[in-house]
């Protein structure tokens, strides 16, 4: 396999996004063939990205690195398809909401498919450059998308907020950047990574450098204490645009963090369990499960909840990430499965709240969704088995990834054995405020006088759900398939 | 006084710390932007003075270059959002965009 088979997805995006702009300007009423023409491509590039995964057998097939600035390995081709279905899941998704709530124009599947190209060029970044013109390709297109809503006070608040932490975040990522490359005269992830191993690094500068980096992609990741942002950019954007930042941009900032942890830091001395990266990244891990799970238990608002709910799931991932540092293969492609099954699981969470409300009358507490469930039971469905699958119940996509988590923290062994039991004990009480869901709608009896959740009627976000559904239980039923890729990823990237 | 990298190092920390302060302490959204220009232009400082000292080949100055680019972009979006900002509340206080609290 050749390089630009490697990248065909980035050209794909591309050509996509283009083709899209195109379609846009001469549809005239409506714009649902501009929301299938955005799934398409992205739905393409995730299948392109998978043939080629399934393909490439040895790992010496793929070469390593494209240019210096980006990596066209199994990594990046995993990514690819994490965010080419989160993207085109999230772009049928909206297809039936925009429409319903009168918000239809083609802008939003524009700007949508190239943030997703950001995504992918941030996932397969090598370079601090790449990462950089990466993380604001993807970011500034949702800045753009969470105040889609241009009329609403609340959306533009969720723009701003996001907008300005964003930046802010971006900027402290980027002195870091520069810092790293004042100690190691290195802006690529492999220089830094010879530089420091060498012992030619400035190792004061390079620390520090390193930690403002980690400080910049906790922001993105939203792990606490830098997650302030995040509940109330989720629930003020869109719903289409909230699942959209809560599956591609966590899964692309978190496959830029694999990367800069194993590939530029793998060092013995940043790695190791005294000092560098991993008792920061244990400590993150800790307070993002407890105080996520924690905040999530006091919400009223269902997106709010869910905002938590991913805050809290950055802190499983942040687990298997720390334990990375002693059994990194392993758990590194469980951090890998992981983010694809929280991928199709938020989706499916996401979107099956977008269907629970109709025009006027989008559901957003667990008020709103009183006793719909008893009424509307075929619509309910998809609830039911998100929620399984974000408390990780088997047999969900969700179980078998926190099993895999926290299977590889216990094989680290010492003090990860202990992040792994708080994360147990974390995700047993998440079950209690998923499980509100579910209450809310089969146990509630609708507020008198209150309007009456009537679930809306759209094939596009029936569609994203009956994939993202059938995507949790395959993988939840057989995830061999999916976990033989992400192995075979992280295999490559410690080989590399 | 001798300039060494350590000078360059110095002015980009101190432009950053000003740049950092001035973003968490005003509440106006334009000199919020102001101040994360500032931040970013006390990293193109780092970036070029240390290319001045490992002159092998010019990542400082190239990634100096794609900085400035972002950052006009990023600047776009963010005035725009600011608008739509005045238009609702007719102020550009940040703390006036508070109808979601924890």
């Amino acid at each position: 396999m050749n390089a630009w088979i490697a990248i065909s997805p980035l050209l794909l995006l591309v050509v996509g996004g283009l083709l899209t702009m195109l379609v846009d300007a001469f549809s005239k009423e409506g714009k649902g063939e501009v929301a299938t023409v955005t799934a398409a491509t992205l739905f393409l590039a995730a299948g392109v990205s998978f043939a080629a995964l399934l393909n490439g057998q040895d790992p010496q097939d793929v070469p390593e690195i494209f240019g210096a600035y980006l990596a066209t390995d199994r990594l990046g081709l995993f990514f690819d398809v994490a965010i080419g279905l989160g993207g085109g899941l999230s772009a049928l998704l909206a297809g039936g909401y925009l429409r319903e709530h009168g918000l239809e124009r083609g802008e939003f599947y524009i700007l949508l498919l190239f943030s997703a190209f950001g995504a992918m060029v941030l996932a397969r970044s090598t370079d601090m450059l790449t990462l950089f013109v990466g993380l604001e390709t993807m970011s500034i297109g949702v800045y753009a998308l969470a105040g889609f809503r241009r009329g609403s006070p609340r959306s533009i608040e969720s723009a701003l907020k996001y907008y300005l932490l964003g930046s802010f975040a971006a900027a402290i990522l980027l002195f870091g950047a520069a810092l790293i490359y004042a100690g190691t005269a290195h802006t690529d992830f492999a220089g830094i990574g010879a530089a420091v191993e060498g012992g030619h690094a400035d190792v004061k500068l390079v620390l520090f450098g390193l930690l403002l980096v980690l400080v910049g992609l906790a922001f993105k990741v939203s792990a606490v204490p830098f997650h302030m942002w995040t509940p109330d950019v989720y629930e003020g954007a869109p719903t289409p645009a909230t699942t959209f930042m809560s599956v591609v941009v966590k899964a692309a900032a978190f496959a830029v963090f694999v990367r800069v942890v194993i590939t530029a830091f793998g060092d013995e001395m940043s790695s190791s369990s005294a000092g560098g990266w991993p008792p920061v990244l244990a400590g993150l891990a800790v307070v993002t499960m407890v105080y996520g799970n924690l905040a999530a238990i006091a919400q009223n608002s269902v997106k709010r909840m869910l905002a938590y709910s991913s805050i809290a799931h950055a802190g499983y991932i942040l687990v298997g990430l720390a334990a990375s540092s002693v059994v990194g293969q392993r758990a590194i492609s469980a951090v890998l499965f992981y983010l694809m099954a929280y991928t199709v699981s938020n989706v499916l969470a996401f979107g099956s709240l977008i269907l629970m409300g109709s025009r006027g009358r989008e559901a957003v507490s667990f008020d709103d969704l009183a006793g719909v469930g008893r009424r509307h039971p075929l619509a309910a469905l998809p609830f039911i088995i998100a929620v399984l699958t974000l408390m990780g119940f088997p047999p969900t996509a969700g179980f078998i990834g926190k099993y895999y988590v926290f299977s590889s923290a216990v094989e680290a062994g010492g003090g990860f054995i202990w992040l792994a039991v708080l994360g147990v004990l974390a995700s047993a009480v998440g079950a209690y405020y998923y499980l509100r869901i579910l209450v809310a709608m089969f146990m509630k009896d609708p507020i008198p006088g209150e309007p009456v959740a009537v679930p809306m009627r759209s094939g596009s976000v029936v569609a994203a759900l009956v994939i993202s559904g059938l995507a949790v239980m395959q993988m939840g039923l057989m995830p061999g398939d999916m976990l033989d890729l992400a192995v075979a990823a992280a295999e490559q990237l410690f080989a590399g | 006084m001798d300039i060494t990298l350590g000078t360059f190092l110095a002015l980009g920390a101190i432009l950053f710390g000003i740049g950092a302060i001035g973003f968490l302490v005003r509440r106006n959204v334009l000199v919020q932007l102001m101040s994360i220009e500032l931040m970013l232009n006390a990293v193109n400082v780092v970036l070029v003075a240390v290319n001045r000292y490992h002159p092998e080949n010019q990542a400082g100055q190239l990634f100096a270059f794609f900085v400035i680019a972002v950052a006009a972009a990023e600047a776009a979006v963010g005035l725009a959002i600011v608008i739509g900002l005045y238009r609702l509340k007719k102020s550009v206080a940040s703390s006036d965009a508070d109808q979601m609290r924890h």
